[in-house]
């Protein structure tokens, strides 16, 4: 345990050796790149969305259209969760607010750092969104004639899905805008 | 660097980890939302109580994401150790 926190002091006062925005800086593209660790939701949720797509299109060819727009629709709000990432990504690249800020030099970097994992939380929502595409576009290929009762119970259940992916989003948008540690 | 710096630094990082649950509850609902669209398009005429159930479920899912979140702004807000 002792050469473990001589481990920790020794790395905290290498750092203290930088200028706070260096820190800031070195934690927000660390930030950034946790952000995008979300993407792993939309690609997963949506290729299983593309995969049902085909295979309901296999079993019913002449409702392709149906299909395929259902597919789409659904796949669309499955992409939110990785858009939020990249928008908050960009943000803390070109846009950040905690750069010049006169605080501790750590805490600006920890904030970067905890609204990128707290992105990370977009993989659930991009899953489970998808999920839900899929098994709405294999219904409509068997049942064209539900399409609207389908889709909206579809679109129901994946905006209910969708609200811990918001709930990350504002916390990320707190911590970069509304930070309570500063000031 | 002070030691209340210092804990106001890992006050951020552990919001941002307790975010990180609401992974559960996006794939949870999501998976509802896709079960409750099939049996709607089994049984349209069950839509009522078909998406009664789905919300209900999805509801008890939400709850560690919520957990997470008043964690989240426990430690921005209301944090015991500042």
């Amino acid at each position: 345990m002792g050469e473990i926190s001589n481990l920790v002091m020794f790395l905290l006062e290498w750092l203290n050796q930088f200028s706070a925005e260096t820190l800031v800086i070195s934690a927000t593209v660390i930030g950034a790149g946790l952000t995008m660790i979300a993407g792993i939701g939309p690609g997963i949720g949506q290729g299983f969305a593309a995969g049902k797509g085909a295979e309901a299109v296999g079993k019913n060819a002449e409702n392709s259209n149906n299909i395929t727009l259902v597919m789409l629709l659904g796949a669309a709000v499955a992409e939110t969760s990785g858009i939020f990432s990249l928008v908050v990504a960009l943000i803390l690249l070109y846009s950040n607010p905690l750069i010049g800020l006169e605080a501790a030099g750590f805490v600006l970097a920890a904030s970067a750092l905890g609204a990128g994992l707290a992105m990370i939380a977009g993989i659930g929502p991009g899953i489970g969104q998808g999920y839900a595409a899929g098994k709405g576009a294999e219904r409509v290929g068997s049942r064209p004639e539900y399409q609207g009762l389908i889709v909206r119970v579809m679109l129901l259940g994946q905006a209910v899905g969708q609200t811990t992916g918001i709930y990350a989003l504002v916390v990320a948008l707190i911590l970069l805008f509304a930070n309570p540690f500063l000031g | 660097m002070s030691g209340e710096a210092l804990i106001q630094a890992a006050s951020a990082i552990g919001a941002g980890l307790a975010m990180i649950a609401g992974i559960g509850a996006g794939i949870g609902q999501g998976f509802a939302a896709g079960k409750g669209a099939e049996a709607v398009g089994k049984q349209p005429e069950a839509q009522g109580v078909i998406v009664r159930t789905m919300l209900l479920g999805a509801a008890v899912a939400e709850t560690t994401g919520i957990y997470g979140l008043v964690i989240a702004l426990i430690l921005l807000f209301a944090n015991p150790f500042v």
